[in-house]
């Protein structure tokens, strides 16, 4: 069967992104930043996973406010970079894992989440940056990819305890699926950080240090708050955090923090990492 | 949107509320089971979850008084008809003890017969019909219903000592209620500095039904005009969560950033701006918005940055000027005390 070999969890903040195109990666103001994820990054590569299930929302590109999908599924061959107002960037196509995604939505519909199933999807910053913060930007990614792409915008949005249970079942799909394929799962976004609204630039460093530190060894805090209680504490935007839990949810309850790294502000947001594997 | 929950007073019922349950999307209370205002207020609360806009007529506005007293976060808005504050007076308990006793000996049509000529404007003949109405309204509630109602007067909390409401209140008064006259609603007013006190002419303590038309429409207006306050209320502060009003307010104005997410939208804003704009139905105030590229506007007609942002795509602005624009600060001092950077020069 397939083995999940390790969650992380990881901003996406499309800051990030522009740094890298504008060769920025090792100027004063990012090189820290960038930095915090080396090892992370070389303990993946070493572990050489096949399949990086990613979780993370559109940001208003692949999906209109006219249908909002709760919960999507990529089932593609592959996932070209989508433009979101400045072309697409010059990132390699990703190579769908696609009949894993088709055994992902056998299991997830029969565990009764029902995803919106999509065979062509073009996918933005929220995909891009992990990979890139993950695995680089090698000329053909190493890995194929399964996005999950979760609504964040338009409310209600899923509440933190329906994704800590589609983590369970991304879990149960990973270790029924009969192949020896290495499994990484990403829950990506976050952290603080709001764009909207009289309080925009608001982020909580402090709160996001605990966020990096717990979310491992005591997730439990996470599991009970309310999207609201997200949207206070890390911001409106910081409640993509969420996703987090889809990650940490399909992880063993006892898990080692292999790598955390934590950089403020990144443009307007709280950033970093936490990499874990299963004790 | 609020529920908005009309509660009927002294033997009523949804009569009272006709003109504008047939207007407006509300629901009536039943208070016929409970023995006692609180005890009202806390079954109501219970049964109606979620925010309320409440209309209370006569008993049923010391009802509102005290669900508002009780869960103030919960009311978005108060409307208090022919009503009042104060607590029981010297000689109330043996009148009331009377009609108690009336209504137990002789039935609910001659409760009716003694007790609603008072209620009404006594300068005209009352409207034969609508006081067959009435009294057909007051024999479908018991002795029972009627002698709880009276107790849980009798014994009601003093209002005048606790109302402390701050939100959007509407006082509506007959001119010729001789039960609470005009005067017991300008003492709430003192209170509430924020109510808005409304005479209705021609009217008498059953004002709502005396003058449906005029009290139902003024009820509607004023429950509007709360509902899309109250969708703008945001419980974390200054922060607007792209809910169901902000989606529909907003939709044509992001249908219209989400356009410039393809060469040929960028091209056609590029060239011609106006022409651009033309082909989404923004508002006259949407479209003034993101001609003069005022975030912060944009964002509070239903603008949600993801799209919004589009248009940064095609005539820059950085994303931190945005976020600047929007906590009304200048880019040095939004840069230094929101996210901790100390600017050079």
């Amino acid at each position: 069967m397939a083995k999940l070999i390790a969650g992380l969890g990881t901003s996406h903040v499309p800051s990030i992104a522009a740094a890298l195109d504008k060769g920025l990666r090792d100027s004063d103001e990012w090189k820290p930043f960038f930095d915090g994820y080396t090892p992370a990054q070389e303990w993946v590569a070493a572990q050489k996973p096949d399949i990086a299930v990613v979780i993370f929302n559109d940001h208003g590109n692949a999906f209109f406010l006219d249908r909002v999908p709760t919960l999507a599924l990529g089932v593609a061959e592959q996932y070209e970079p989508i433009d979101e107002g400045w072309g697409p960037r010059p990132v390699p196509v990703f190579e769908g894992a696609a009949d894993f995604a088709w055994h992902l939505a056998d299991q997830m519909v029969s565990r009764h989440f029902d995803p919106l199933i999509c065979r062509e999807l073009a996918v933005d910053h929220g995909m891009q940056v992990p990979m890139e913060l993950v695995f680089g930007r090698p000329k053909a990614w190493p890995v194929k990819v399964v996005p999950i792409l979760v609504n964040t915008i338009q409310y209600p949005i899923p509440t933190p305890q329906r994704m800590w249970e589609l983590g369970q079942t991304l879990r149960a799909a990973i270790e029924s699926w009969p192949t020896d394929d290495r499994v990484v799962v990403l829950g990506t976004g976050g952290l603080s950080h709001q764009l909207q609204g009289a309080r925009a630039g608001y982020i909580n460093p402090d709160e996001d240090r605990k966020w990096i530190a717990d979310i491992g060894p005591n997730p439990q805090r996470y599991r009970d708050m309310t999207r609201e209680d997200y949207v206070e504490v890390f911001g409106s935007e910081g409640a993509e955090l969420i996703m987090w839990l889809v990650m940490r949810g399909c992880m063993d309850e006892t898990v080692n923090t292999l790598h955390r790294h934590y950089f403020a502000p990144a443009s307007m947001t709280g950033a970093g990492m936490v990499l874990l594997e299963n004790a | 949107m609020p529920t908005v929950l009309l509660i009927p007073g002294l033997v009523s019922d949804e009569f009272v509320w006709a003109a504008l349950t047939a207007a407006f999307p509300s629901v009536v209370a039943d208070v016929t089971t409970q023995a006692s205002i609180p005890d009202m207020a806390r079954a109501l609360l219970a049964r109606h979850p979620g925010r309320l806009i409440l209309a209370g007529h006569s008993m049923g506005g010391r009802v509102a008084m005290e669900m508002a007293r009780m869960a103030p976060g919960r009311i978005a808005g108060m409307a208090l008809l022919n009503t009042g504050m104060h607590p029981r007076r010297e000689g109330e308990e043996a009148k009331r003890q009377a009609m108690i006793d009336l209504a137990h000996g002789q039935g609910m049509a001659a409760l009716a017969a003694a007790w609603l000529p008072g209620m009404m404007n006594a300068e005209t003949t009352p409207d034969p019909a609508l006081m067959a109405d009435l009294t057909a309204m007051v024999c479908r509630m018991t002795p029972d219903i009627h002698e709880r109602q009276l107790r849980a007067l009798l014994s009601r909390p003093d209002a005048s000592a606790t109302l402390a409401y701050k939100g959007p209140m509407l006082l509506i008064v007959g001119r010729q209620d001789q039960w609470s006259p005009v005067s017991q609603h300008q003492d709430i007013a003192r209170l509430c500095p924020q109510a808005r006190l409304e005479i209705i002419e021609n009217a008498g303590h059953f004002a709502p039904v005396e003058q449906p038309t005029i009290v139902a429409r003024l009820l509607a207006d004023w429950a509007k005009d709360v509902a899309i306050v109250d969708a703008e209320r945001d419980r974390i502060p200054e922060t607007p969560l792209f809910d169901r009003p902000r989606s529909n307010t907003g939709y044509a104005l992001n249908k219209m950033a989400m356009g410039l997410s393809t060469p040929e939208g960028r091209a056609a804003f590029l060239a011609d701006e106006s022409a651009y704009l033309d082909r989404f139905t923004l508002t006259p105030d949407q479209r003034a918005a993101v001609v003069t590229r005022d975030w912060a506007e944009m964002v509070r007609l239903g603008g949600n940055l993801f799209y919004i942002l589009k248009i940064s795509a095609v005539d820059p602005t950085p994303i931190r000027a945005i976020g600047a624009a929007q906590a009304g600060l200048s880019l040095d001092a939004f840069l230094e005390t929101r996210l901790g950077k100390v600017t050079n020069g």
